[in-house]
């Protein structure tokens, strides 16, 4: 089964997502407009081209965390291909947010990045 | 609880959509339509965790689980009603005897004085004070010169306080028409702003109200409750004090009842230079009243020092003023006289002996009611680890089920904690009770109503007993294992040697514990039994006594009208034998005693030391009413108040030490004609040693206002007759309330109250330990018979006697109370040892208190092992066999 085959291979090379980052991508998936929990899956997957793989069951908790939160609501409405589906849409606080935890992650990034590479660059800057 | 804005089926749904747009994503890749479903379902993951983790959501599952356990907790407790039931009563009487005893420790030793900083206020002690002083307690009272030297601003104290005492006992007031009586105190102007005592309505004193000797009054929030109902009119009524006016100024603050930790002052007046408030009622002293007498040492000082300044070093700074204000009227010191030397002690008790006297006992009640804790709690663990056992099979189906250890434990703390919760809820109402008797007994008036301290202290044994309770079993509980389930004999459930090995050591250590409880109890109630068969040397049946402070009198002639009236008018009442009156209180541990010249001559003893002599001015039929033997000469008769002649009656100690093998009548007595010699007896308390006494007749001596009767009534119950006395009195002095009214017995008594106390306590927990300790012995043998039943039928199949079985268990109990006797008795001889200070008459290794505790436990060992042993003895062979 070539799916099958593939997907071993993927599931090698995919990230386990950190804590907390879950609940950021989410945020920043509905920036783009309302979405139903199964398109926010798929949209993440896809715009991580795969290396990113959600737990469909840590996504809906997440969902909900959120929607507790306040930083997004959900409603009842019908998906493209005529289903039943829950929406998400992001409110005023959880755009704030998004801006908030988006340059948090950045900064967090950059830190790393500069420690993880500092040996080298170090080096280069002596030379 | 949590409120959820979405229902679980909501959430189900979204599922459920998410699973139908993810097999039409699959099915539009090209997917089949049985594989797209099949994947989309497996690429979700489990379904049934999400859905669990979204049910337990902002939940508390701590909370959740609580519940459970304690709902299933009760279940099982209303299951064997018999087995709560003895675990409650077992706790609440461990428990609550531990808090009563605590409670009273609070007040009496670890409470501080409820005022602004506790720790900064120190009461003021001094060695013996100069030669040519009265003082009211050697120790502990000062002249008011010395007072006004120590109040000067000296960087030492930031205020120093004194308190008068306005008698040694009660005072009379009178708020309505009837007088009554109250327990007073007068106090320097800056007492409460000194001790930080706020005021609840009102103002405290001012120093203004010192100097000026103002007529007010502040009262106690516990006197404001108690005889004004808290009513706020209370403030600027007038109280008559003594017969004197006072306006009521304030209302002190809750909880606030004096500076002596175990008296509840009802109210404070300042202090006053004037009559009738001289201190102790006395008459004035050459014309001077106390303000202006530097030899009479009557105030008791409390001083608050100064921040940063250390007990020691505040004596240090005062000394030198102290020992020059001391000397103060009183001239050059006599050759070898010591300074005077101040300390400071803490602000609990101005009673020297105090530690003595409450600390030691109170200590060693504690660590008995402990051991009494001790043997409710091993007790109820032998309890726990019995049902347990019989729990053992409900224990492993639910592990064979899946239940974790942990999850067991859980449910067993839970099931403790809920025993001990109800134990304590009854312990503190059993506590809140037996404080009040206690504090009857032990004649303690102030408050020993349980307080935040106890309520930790409780708390605090509350959850070692849950924990204890809970853990201890736990290793019964889960013995069985798992497999235990499919096991179906009852008796090969019950085969581990080990635990009931356990059980026998809890209850060797048991009995042990009960023997050093007997033997204390022993001790103390021999004690108590000896002071109270101590011969007094009078006849105390029927003699009531009681104080009397008449206002109508000014002066001596006054007084002895007054008194001669009031006998006579007493003896004509119905029952009344004879009458007599005396100044100082006998067997109220209050004594008068200072040296006497003999002869004129300093009465000294054979080898030239100062011979203290106790006094006290009495009444003509002194000693023929107290029924004291009159061995030479006679006693006062109104004849001798009315002639010039003065003369004083001494006992025979007195005779004996001064006029060794001579006859003391004629001789005189600081220039007082010896008429009579009686026999010793008791005067100050029950358990004193004798000492040489002399006796004035009141109507020879100075006068004071404040005077005791006594009388001898006929019937069983003399009291009967204080309502007509109380007639009586108010028909010659409307504002002279009786005061302490009582048996003269029980005024004896007041002075072994602590030994009273001590005994019925310890007597009350030795009952406790027997009572635990049988039924913890009947538990154990009762249950080791049951688990045996098969094995005493084969026992008995195979030919064994019923006698043979009957001595078989009953060995088992005399053998267990045998190795708990055997380490039980050094151990008794440690706390008798330590108990040795407060015994009388008996010795700490008393052969008779240990043999009777020994035999005691015997008793013990046989009572609680017959039941057990006569099911065992007959048991039916055959219908033991058939249960296997």
């Amino acid at each position: 089964m070539p799916t099958q085959t593939r997907k071993s291979e993927s599931a090698d090379e995919r990230i386990a997502l950190l804590q907390g980052t879950l609940d950021l991508l989410i945020l920043r998936t509905l920036l783009l407009g309302p979405h139903h929990g199964q398109g926010v899956a798929r949209s993440i997957q896809r715009q991580s081209e795969e290396v990113l793989f959600v737990d469909h069951g840590s996504l809906y908790l997440a969902l909900q965390r959120l929607e507790d939160r306040k930083w997004i609501r959900a409603r009842w409405g019908v998906s493209e291909n005529n289903r039943r589906a829950r929406f998400y849409e992001l409110t005023e606080k959880g755009r704030a947010q998004l801006a908030a935890k988006t340059s948090e992650w950045n900064r967090l990034t950059e830190a790393m990045g500069r420690i993880l590479n500092g040996t080298t660059g170090a080096r280069n800057e002596e030379v | 609880m949590f409120r959820r804005r979405r229902s679980e089926e909501d959430f189900a749904d979204e599922i459920r959509a998410h699973l139908e747009l993810e097999a039409d994503d699959l099915r539009g890749e090209g997917v089949s339509s049985e594989e797209a479903r099949y994947r989309a379902r497996r690429n979700f993951g489990n379904v049934r965790a999400a859905q669990e983790a979204f049910h337990l959501r902002g939940r508390w599952v701590w909370l959740d689980r609580l519940v459970r356990d304690v709902r299933f907790g009760l279940r099982s407790m209303r299951q064997s009603p018999g087995f709560t039931l003895t675990a409650v009563l077992t706790l609440a009487l461990g428990i609550g005897a531990n808090t009563a005893v605590f409670s009273v420790m609070n007040a009496v030793l670890l409470r501080s004085l409820p005022v602004a900083d506790p720790e900064q206020v120190a009461y003021l002690h001094t060695s013996n004070p100069p030669n040519g002083t009265g003082t009211i307690d050697s120790n502990d009272t000062f002249s008011y010169a010395v007072y006004q030297a120590l109040r000067q601003r000296n960087g030492a104290l930031s205020d120093l306080m004194a308190v008068g005492l306005l008698s040694t006992s009660k005072i009379g007031v009178r708020i309505g028409t009837l007088p009554e009586q109250a327990e007073a105190d007068m106090v320097s102007g800056n007492f409460f702003s000194g001790l930080g005592v706020r005021m609840v309505r009102g103002r405290g004193f001012t120093p203004e109200d010192e100097a000026g000797s103002a007529p007010v009054l502040v009262i106690s929030y516990d006197y404001w409750t108690r005889r004004f109902d808290r009513d706020p009119g209370v403030l600027g009524s007038t109280i008559f004090v003594k017969g004197v006016p006072f306006t009521v100024i304030g209302i002190a603050a809750s909880g606030f009842e004096g500076v002596e930790a175990t008296h509840s002052t009802d109210f404070w007046i300042p202090l006053q230079n004037r009559l009738p408030f001289n201190v102790l009622g006395n008459p004035p002293e050459n014309g001077k009243l106390f303000e202006n007498n530097p030899t009479w040492w009557c105030l008791r000082l409390i001083g608050r020092l100064a921040p940063g300044v250390s007990r020691t070093q505040a004596a240090a700074r005062l000394q030198p003023i102290y020992q020059h204000a001391a000397r103060i009227g009183l001239g050059d010191p006599m050759p070898g006289e010591h300074p005077v030397v101040l300390s400071f002690g803490d602000a609990k008790s101005f009673t020297g002996d105090y530690q003595d006297m409450y600390g030691k006992p109170l200590r060693m009640l504690m660590a008995m009611v402990g051991l009494v804790l001790l043997i409710a709690l091993t007790n109820l663990i032998m309890l726990l680890m019995a049902r347990n056992a019989a729990r053992q099979r409900e224990f492993s189906l639910r592990l064979a089920l899946g239940a974790r250890p942990a999850e067991l434990l859980r449910q067993l703390l839970t099931e403790s904690a809920l025993l001990v919760l109800l134990g304590g809820a009854m312990a503190w109402a059993f506590a809140a009770l037996a404080t009040r008797v206690l504090a009857r007994w032990a004649l303690i008036e102030s408050s020993l109503a349980p307080d935040h301290t106890v309520l930790l202290f409780t708390c605090a044994v509350l959850v070692v007993s849950a924990l204890l309770l809970g853990i201890a079993p736990f290793r019964t509980a889960i013995g069985g294992g798992a497999e235990l389930a499919l096991k179906t004999s009852a008796a090969s459930a019950q085969i581990d040697a080990g635990k009931s090995r356990l059980g026998k050591a809890i209850v060797a250590l048991q009995m042990a514990l009960c023997v050093v409880l007997l033997v204390g109890a022993g001790l103390l109630t021999r004690t108590l039994y000896n002071l109270r068969n101590i011969p007094l040397g009078m006849n105390t049946n029927g003699l009531v006594v009681f104080g009397l402070n008449p206002q109508t009198v000014h002066n001596q002639a006054e007084l002895v009208r007054f008194y001669e009236e009031l006998q006579r008018r007493l003896g004509r009442l119905p029952g009344v034998e004879s009458t007599t009156v005396m100044s100082e209180r006998i067997g109220s541990w209050w004594s008068d005693n200072s040296d006497v010249t003999v002869d004129g001559r300093e009465g000294r003893a054979a080898d030239g030391s100062t011979i203290v002599v106790r006094h006290n001015d009495i009444g003509p039929n002194f000693f023929h009413t107290l029924q004291v033997p009159i061995l030479l000469g006679r006693e006062f008769t109104e004849a001798d108040g009315a002639s010039k002649h003065p003369v004083t009656v001494v006992n025979q100690l007195f005779a004996d030490t001064f006029f060794p093998h001579r006859n003391p009548l004629g001789h005189l007595v600081n220039g007082f004609t010896i008429i009579g010699v009686v026999a010793n007896h008791k005067y100050r308390s029950m358990d004193e040693a004798p000492i040489p006494m002399c006796w004035w007749d009141y109507a020879q001596g100075p006068g004071e206002g404040e005077m005791t009767v006594e009388m001898r009534v006929r019937g069983d119950d003399p009291l009967a007759i204080l309502p007509s006395v109380e007639k009586v009195v108010a028909q010659m002095d409307a504002n002279a309330p009786l005061i302490e009214p009582m048996l003269l017995r029980e005024q004896y008594e007041t002075t072994i109250s602590q030994q009273i106390l001590f005994a019925r306590l310890a007597e009350f927990f030795g009952l406790l330990a027997i009572v635990l300790v049988a039924t913890g012995l009947y538990g154990t043998l009762s249950y080791r018979v049951n688990r045996r039943t098969a094995e005493i039928g084969v026992r008995m199949a195979v030919g064994a006697r019923r006698g043979q079985v009957l001595w078989m268990v009953l060995r088992d109990s005399l053998v267990l109370s045998a190795v708990g006797v055997v380490l039980g008795l050094p151990l008794a001889a440690v706390t008798g040892r330590a108990l040795a200070a407060s015994l009388y008459g008996v010795h700490p290794l008393d052969p008779l208190t240990y043999a009777v505790s020994v035999v005691g436990i015997a008793v013990v060992a046989l009572a609680s092992g017959a039941a057990p042993a006569l099911r065992a003895a007959s048991i039916d062979p055959l219908a033991a066999l058939r249960t296997e």
